[in-house]
């Protein structure tokens, strides 16, 4: 097309199209204009458009971090419009209120909520654009609209077909339907079917661009020191001989962290090493994890704590009671790709490269760090090396913009690898008793306490001097309130609301106080709390005698969604006939929604675990793309083995004593067990993947031990003695 | 400061560079190429793995010095023409084993060295080889199937009747 010809098009829409004017004149009030807005698209929602030349893009509105959205959300679109997947161009969407999330009230990607809250909306976004180009192409043809059919970005009719690009103008003129018809689940092409990954070709080609591939012309790279730790502040610093270094440009004072920067990050690193700091000890200088755990058994020894959920009455706890300690240590994320932002900061605005889970989050931080306001600041997401719940933080968004603001410089911020292991934000470390009364051989009563640091309290501490005031919408007021006020339900989830059934269950939740930072883990407090809860399922079914499984079936409702997993994946793994040599251990857990059983088949040599064979079974409604569920168990599975056979963070002093690969490990691939996945049928709306694949690992590997040794591990990682 | 000639995937570079930098630095942040990534900085993880005369070092603690008048092949310089893919490429592609994908440059570095050394791998041969690349995503089920799955497509590649496909002849 030549240009005039763009250049008439462009101006006949926007002196037609009533969208357009509406677009503007809605940026100027309350709802800013969608993101990547064209004048000449068709765009009647925040998440697609078709441009004036046809093709079709689509906003993602939840960010790729190998989890699966990059092709999941795609196919949803995807199937109303009736084309490929891989046709649809996809693009990170910057921040649109349009974006928030309905249960979050914020634009984040996390909770495997992803495709479950965009179920419904996207495929409707979707059918909304369809409905349009058809009913453009009909009055175009001149035809009935049920005489037209899409196909691969096509209008088809009776006498051949017409691409988008030829009904744009029409169909930008038109209003939207108010209501459109999704596809029948018995027409599906795609939902279901699709077995390819969008991202996949330029994640094996290098193409794909990460955070840390992102380029801008003159930038500098900075590297900042902190303090060892948590909360210290930087009291003086000399930066004579690293300033005198190869490449360096600035060495300065960015609100208590020393940033160096340069032209190089290697020469930003190596700089680095030559300046010298005097710190001063922040307030958790003196705190030790050994200590906080003797502090929480402390806690469940004296203390009785907030009552979380209460099923039944007290006295039915007959018989005798049965109790054991269970610990978990703190975690770190380890994403592969380290933390790193680019930030350009102007005089009137402010603009952020890099990965990141709640950009919504991270607008009101910086805002709130650089004294611009949200409109002036845009976060452009990249894919992102790795999410887990770590990259839900905007931290490093800020130390970014605050360099830059400071120094004056576009600044890429790179941390380290030691950076990234000891600026985490922890699973937290938690201690729980659970306990049991066991009368002529029937449960009674199943009890937990719950010791543990609070997420919520830190990140809601955290967020809301600052962001509470700007964006925070009336429903979270309320959630906030209620929490603040409440027990936290990341320390007890997966504890409570089970179905399993005694005669009196009690969980409660004694909150401690002191804790490094901590946040959201893949599977967040399902990730410690499968753990106590089926080992110690395991623990009743031994003492009253009774087979694993049927133990569990004995307290299950008729009707519970764990019934079916757990027979599944009974009959998959031939629970009860291990191979020769090895034994079996068995747990179910649901989270997010989705039910997920494990049989974990182990054998032992010389005090060491060996993990043989993981078999899973998983019910998550729907699944729009089988094997991208099925790599989201088995990646859940490695991330849970890694915790549960290595994980450990330790502090002295307040300060992280793990710096890399070789004091956190990670599972390597001598170490990955076969892994086989199943996927119940379904015809439920689709529930998250990326995190329920981790909770029932640990407990139907600890459990498989104690089936293997005799020795009931009560404590993660799990140490044969 | 140094001067650094070598050759990256066919073509000749010469820049200035200073001394003890890291060939992965020189390659991410001199040469703009940034399929090889940054992950530990100790050569304990393999995000940063590239071929050095076609076997396999961690560029993130290897002077760029020493590469001096060498080859060196990143992820980039792997398929033969920009439409088609390398066979360990393609068998990552029909399993499916990128999730974030950060690690799989490496990951495709230490499988190719791997299959150019043994064109039919054990289970244990791969064990051996790509213990070395860390997956936090944990694609190593899909890494050991696509790598039987390469061997298979590399019979071709690599004894081709006649003239050497690869980028790195």
């Amino acid at each position: 097309m030549s240009l005039s010809r763009r250049n008439f098009i462009k101006s006949t829409a926007l002196l037609g199209g009533g969208l357009a004017i509406g677009f503007n004149l809605s940026g100027c009030s309350k709802a800013p204009p969608y993101p990547n807005m064209n004048a000449t698209a068709l765009q009647p929602n925040a998440y697609l458009q078709v441009t004036a030349s046809g093709e079709v893009i689509l906003q993602l509105h939840k960010v790729e971090m190998g989890q699966g959205v990059f092709t999941g959300l795609t196919t949803l679109a995807a199937e109303e419009l009736k084309m490929d997947p891989a046709l649809i161009t996809v693009q990170h969407a910057e921040f649109h209120p349009d974006f928030r999330d309905p249960e979050f009230y914020v634009m984040i990607t996390g909770g495997s909520s992803s495709l479950r809250l965009s179920y419904q909306t996207l495929r409707e976004a979707a059918a909304t654009v369809a409905a349009m180009l058809i009913a453009a192409a009909a009055q175009q043809l001149n035809v009935a609209e049920s005489s037209l059919n899409l196909h691969d970005g096509k209008i088809i009719h009776a006498q051949g077909e017409l691409g988008f690009a030829d009904v744009i103008v029409r169909a930008r003129g038109m209003s939207a339907p108010s209501v459109v018809t999704l596809t029948s689940p018995q027409d599906f092409q795609y939902i279901g079917k699709y077995d390819q990954r969008l991202d996949a070709r330029a994640k094996v080609t290098g193409s794909s661009q990460f955070g840390l591939d992102v380029q801008y012309p003159n930038a500098l790279s900075a590297v900042l020191l902190r303090s060892p730790d948590f909360g210290g502040k930087a009291k003086s610093f000399d930066a004579i001989a690293a300033l005198a270094k190869s490449g360096v440009r600035s060495v300065i004072n960015v609100d208590g962290a020393i940033a160096v920067i340069a032209d190089t990050y290697w020469q930003a690193r190596q700089a680095a090493s030559a300046v010298k700091v005097e710190w001063e000890k922040g307030p958790l200088a003196g705190v030790n994890s050994d200590a906080l755990r003797a502090e929480r058994h402390s806690l469940l020894a004296t203390e009785s704590g907030k009552n979380v959920e209460e099923i039944g009455d007290p006295s039915a706890a007959s018989g005798v009671l049965f109790d054991a300690l269970y610990d978990v240590p703190y975690l770190a994320h380890a994403t592969m790709e380290p933390m790193n932002a680019l930030a350009v900061v102007k005089s009137d605005s402010i603009e952020v490269w890099t990965g990141n889970q709640a950009p919504d989050i991270a607008l009101s931080a910086i805002a709130d760090a650089t004294g611009f306001s949200r409109e002036q600041i845009r976060i452009h997401n990249q894919m992102l090396g790795g999410g887990f719940g770590r990259r839900i933080l905007p931290d490093y968004l800020v130390e970014a913009a605050r360099v830059a603001q400071l120094s004056g410089y576009p600044i890429k911020l790179v941390w380290s690898r030691e950076d990234d292991m000891r600026g985490d934000f922890y699973r937290p470390n938690s201690s729980v008793k659970m306990s049991a009364t066991v009368e002529a051989n029937v449960v009674t009563s199943l009890q937990a306490k719950v010791a543990a640091p609070s997420i919520m309290g830190q990140f809601v501490g955290e967020v809301s001097n600052t962001l509470l005031p700007q964006w925070i919408p009336d429903g979270l007021h309320g959630k906030l309130a209620g929490l603040a006020a409440s027990s936290d339900p990341a320390a007890t989830e997966g504890l409570i609301e089970t179905d399993y059934q005694f005669p009196y269950m009690r969980t409660d939740y004694i909150m401690q106080e002191t804790s490094i930072p901590i946040g959201y883990w893949r599977s967040v407090g399902h990730s410690q709390n499968a753990f106590f809860m089926e080992s110690f399922i395991d623990e009743l079914a031994v003492k009253t005698g009774q087979d694993a499984l049927q133990f569990r079936l004995n307290h299950l409702p008729v009707d519970s969604r764990r019934r079916k997993v757990l027979k599944e994946v009974a009959d998959k793994a031939g629970w009860g006939s291990p191979a020769a040599g090895q034994f079996q251990g068995l747990a179910v857990h649901e989270s997010f929604h989705t039910m997920v059983a494990q049989i974990v088949s182990v054998s032992i040599e010389d005090k060491k675990i060996k993990v043989h064979k993981v078999v899973c079974v998983v019910d998550c409604g729907v699944a729009v793309n089988p094997d991208i569920v099925r790599g989201q168990m088995e990646g859940g599975i490695v991330f849970a083995l890694t915790a549960a056979l290595k994980g450990n963070i330790s502090v002295v002093d307040g300060a992280v004593q793990q710096s890399n690969f070789h004091n956190y490990e990670l599972l390597r691939m001598n170490e990955t067990p076969e892994i086989e996945v199943h996927i119940l049928e379904s015809a439920e709306a689709p529930t998250g993947v990326g995190e329920p694949g981790v909770p029932p690992l640990a407990p139907a590997l600890a459990n498989a031990v104690y089936a293997a040794s005799g020795q009931r591990l009560r404590q993660l990682p799990l140490k044969l003695v | 400061m140094a001067e650094l000639s070598f050759t990256l995937n066919g073509q000749t570079q010469a820049l200035t560079i200073d001394s003890g930098t890291p060939l992965l630095w020189v390659l991410r942040e001199q040469l703009a190429m940034t399929g090889t990534k940054f992950g530990c900085g100790m050569g304990l993880c393999g995000a940063c793995t590239v071929h050095l005369d076609g076997q396999p070092i961690r560029s993130c603690s290897y002077p760029a010095e020493f590469v001096n008048g060498k080859n060196i092949t990143t992820i980039e310089g792997l398929a033969p023409t920009e439409d088609t893919l390398h066979p360990v490429q393609q068998a990552w592609l029909e399993m499916s084993v990128p999730q974030c994908g950060y690690c799989q440059s490496g990951q495709i570095m230490s499988a190719v060295a791997l299959l150019k050394a043994n064109s039919s791998p054990s289970d244990d041969d791969i064990d051996k080889a790509m213990s070395g690349n860390i997956c936090r995503c944990g694609t190593y089920p899909r890494i050991r199937k696509a790598i039987h799955r390469a061997a298979e497509l590399s019979v071709q590649y690599y004894q081709p009747a006649t003239t050497e496909v690869g980028a790195e002849s």
